[in-house]
């Protein structure tokens, strides 16, 4: 049989392959667009690729972004230390066409400094701050606290919504293990900081121990100081101590956790989930879509990243590929052959193989995609973005991502 | 180093970024362990289902890898480990449970650095210790009931912050304090990671920027903490199809073929398999960059091993990458690093 293949490319390919609805339109009704999803999975690129497209349809927008690729903060302008917002200079986009308006602003989250930056800003004085910053307790949560990271993310996100300077928030998130988990982190955190209990540990007596819990069964004070003496932990007094510094910080604590919550629920809040074609998570589409909803946080949309895009060509066994391609390989390198007839052969072998090995991997993220969108929730928008050979880090790079996500735009 | 040297030891811990096959090599490496008549047990911590998974579909294969029954499962909850513990030493069950569940044992938890971390760590070291643990008091309580020990612990460990957080936990915990259980537990633990006649990291890491990156961190971070890591494994390593000299040439044919050539003919198909063959050296040459960075980084033997194109990654492609580790080791063991990729194949 003869194996064909028409001229499209295989990234056309993939714009046809693409659902009725992109992005464009979830991003033209929502102000903050979160990326989620799991490790290495293309979280950090999207959302700079999104923000852009943003500023080029005239909005004033602004990515959030944590840890991105040193070629890509170069092209954003942004440096290793994080937390303060610099806008593209308007000379960078005017290449690209950016619309009235529109303007690119990044900024990189500095994880680590952002608790301390928290305490900075809120502790009552220099005293406190130093004593809570000094704190083993407080060192621990704010290194190890899952979900504080995220957290710090979501509060940024407040800081920069109440500026009133941007009209799309695009934010990148941490990489999880679940992409639930960064929604779960507000409510998480202020579960930890529940008031009842900071009010409970907040008492002078208490740096003495569980001795002064006299309220406490007996037993139970006995196996608490048991528990300290065998583990040769002295927790509480540090737990104390901690809550003392930090009481005043957490009387308005609370009701930031609430406003940073509600504003991941606001109707003007969008959640993207970036995904890979092999990834577990394609399995539990349906639990993923259910747990977002039932906290309010419904999924909008999923851009599935560096999908192996089926070739045009029709289903062929290598060997086919490679006799019918072998006139054309020998011409190519039979004349300078090292003398051995065999050498056009076997380069036609190779090149049919590698072919013939791309459309099987391509079948199957196919078919992995296929079975991933039949659990989707109607109406929400499945994008594919081709695994490209190539460096997508400069602005330019970033716009070629358009034509993937949003469709044959600008 | 070959294979067998490797899996001679009691404790491999794999680690790596996320995604990068951590739970792939783990599998491969104790597939390799049974098949050679060792008994495993590979541990993965609470809320990673991969490696559980990954076994089933193991088990479940129609054509199951040789000395699978050798092969246990296991996950490890350092909160879980901890309560264990607790019960054991302060042996009045149900009071500790209204403990456990009450706030400020939650806080307790919480505020002692690391302490949920040292208990994984130690749990995990018990295990790695069973066949001469009759003092321990956790061999008395029942933990020990799921027939013979086994000769080598393989753990598939969380992505990497996660990961040196465990591994740092033990050094961190004995300097911080200086009497007491988590003391003690601590200086055993220690003394097992520290030997690396008995314990290997094995880290994953694929050739790509950012990946590498973070794997070079690792390596800093293990040294940082007194580990060595016993190999490094290069995850997904493009080959190219053809030399750069016959793409050259290729190329340059392929654009005399006109654009107006029928669709079906074997010239676009020819342009096509070029164009896919561009792709793929382009990938082999991005590979051989942070191949390049990341052997430099390390003094431990680097095993490259393929990208494997296939519809489906299962079992039959694991047992493939187990194979190509072994031979990987095995090709140089008595020379220099083993190194080298072959061409991954359609299934
Ligand atoms: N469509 C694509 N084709 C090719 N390479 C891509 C594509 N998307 C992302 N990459 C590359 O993959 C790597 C990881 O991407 P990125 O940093 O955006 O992922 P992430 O999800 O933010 O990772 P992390 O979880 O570590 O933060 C980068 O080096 C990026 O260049
Ligand atoms: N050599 C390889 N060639 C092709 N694909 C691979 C290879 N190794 C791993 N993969 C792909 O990457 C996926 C992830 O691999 P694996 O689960 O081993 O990674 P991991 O590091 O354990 O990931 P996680 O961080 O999610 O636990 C696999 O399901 C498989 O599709
Ligand atoms: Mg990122
Ligand atoms: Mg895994």
């Amino acid at each position: 049989m003869r194996a064909a293949v028409s001229k499209s490319t295989r990234e056309a390919a993939v714009v046809r392959s693409r659902g009725t609805r992109d992005l464009g339109d979830v991003l033209s009704r929502h102000r903050i667009v979160v990326c989620a999803g799991s490790g290495g999975v293309g979280k950090t690129t999207t959302a700079a690729s999104v923000a852009l497209w943003g500023a080029l349809h005239g909005r004033r927008a602004i990515v959030l972004t944590i840890d991105p690729a040193r070629r890509l903060a170069d092209s954003l302008g942004v440096g290793p230390i994080g937390n303060t917002p610099i806008e593209v200079p308007a000379s960078a986009l005017a290449g690209l066409g950016v619309g009235k308006g529109g303007t690119l602003t990044a900024m990189m989250l500095d994880q680590k400094g952002s608790w301390d930056e928290l305490v900075a800003r809120h502790a009552p004085s220099e005293e406190v701050r130093e004593s809570i910053l000094a704190n083993p307790f407080y060192r621990q949560l704010s290194q190890s606290f899952a979900g504080s990271q995220e957290y710090m993310a979501v509060e940024q996100l407040g800081e920069l919504d109440a500026s009133g300077r941007y009209d799309l928030i695009v934010v990148d998130t941490p990489p999880t293990q679940h992409a639930l988990d960064f929604l779960e982190a507000p409510d998480r955190l202020l579960h930890f900081l529940d008031r009842k209990i900071v009010r409970w540990f907040v008492r002078p007596s208490m740096s003495a121990g569980w001795s002064t819990f006299q309220t406490m069964n007996r037993t139970v004070r006995f196996l608490l100081g048991k528990i300290e003496d065998a583990t040769g932990v002295a927790a509480l007094a540090q737990v104390s101590d901690f809550f003392s510094a930090m009481g005043q910080l957490f009387d308005g604590f609370e009701a930031r956790v609430d406003r940073v919550t509600a504003l991941l629920r606001d109707p003007a809040t969008a959640f993207l989930l970036v995904a890979g074609p092999d990834e577990q998570v394609l399995g539990q589409v349906d639990y993923l879509a259910s747990q977002m909803a039932e906290r309010r946080m419904p999924l909008k949309g999923v851009v599935m990243n560096r999908v192996h895009a089926p070739l045009d060509i029709d289903e062929s066994a290598p060997e086919e590929i490679a006799s019918a391609i072998e006139p054309h390989v020998d011409r190519a390198i039979g004349a300078k052959g090292r003398g051995e007839a065999s050498v056009a052969g076997k380069v036609a072998r190779r090149l049919a193989e590698n072919l013939a090995a791309w459309q099987g991997r391509a079948r199957g993220d196919a078919l992995r995609i296929e079975v991933f969108r039949q659990g989707l929730p109607r109406g929400v928008p499945l994008v594919q973005v081709p695994d490209l050979p190539r460096d997508v880090h400069d602005l330019e790079g970033l716009r070629s991502l358009h034509a993937f996500l949003f469709g044959a735009v600008d | 180093m070959s294979l067998a040297d490797l899996l001679s030891r009691r404790l491999l811990f794999t680690v790596g970024k996320g995604g990068v096959g951590r739970t792939t090599v783990t599998v491969a490496l104790a597939l390799e362990a049974v098949r050679r008549g060792k008994r495993v047990l590979v541990i993965e911590f609470e809320g990673a289902r991969g490696l559980e998974r990954a076994l089933d579909a193991h088990r479940q294969a129609r054509d199951p890898a040789p000395g699978l029954d050798r092969l246990t499962y296991l996950a490890v909850d350092g909160k879980r480990a901890l309560e264990e513990y607790l019960e054991m030493i302060i042996p009045v069950r149900r009071l500790l449970r209204t403990i456990f569940d009450s706030a400020i044992y939650q806080y307790f938890v919480a505020a002692a650095p690391g302490l949920k971390e040292l208990m994984a760590i130690g749990k995990i070291w018990y295990e790695a210790n069973r066949a001469d643990a009759e003092g321990d008091p956790r061999a008395a309580n029942g933990n020990a009931d799921d027939g013979p020990h086994p000769d080598l612990v393989i753990v598939d460990a969380p992505a990497t912050g996660h990961s040196l957080q465990y591994l740092r936990m033990p050094q961190a915990a004995h300097e911080a304090f200086p009497v007491g259980l988590v003391h003690r537990e601590a200086e055993r633990v220690l003394s097992l990671l520290r030997d690396p006649s008995k314990t290997g990291v094995v880290v994953v890491s694929i050739a790509e920027e950012m990946p590498a990156n973070e794997t070079l961190e690792i390596l800093a971070g293990l040294e940082g903490i007194g580990l060595q890591h016993a190999a490094l494994v290069v995850n997904q390593v493009h080959a190219a199809p053809c030399s750069e000299e016959e793409l050259d040439a290729l190329r340059r044919e392929a654009e005399t073929v006109e654009p107006l050539e029928a669709a079906a003919s074997d010239a676009a198909l020819f342009v096509e398999a070029v164009r896919r063959a561009e792709e793929e050296s382009g990938w082999a040459r991005i590979n051989a960059t942070h191949v390049a960075r990341l052997e430099a980084a390390t003094r431990a033997p680097v095993a490259l091993l393929p990208y494997v194109f296939c519809e489906e990654f299962g079992p039959e492609q694991v047992r493939e990458i187990g194979r190509v580790l072994r031979a990987r080791f095995e090709e140089t063991s008595a020379s220099a690093k083993p190194r080298g990729v072959g061409r991954g194949r359609a299934s």
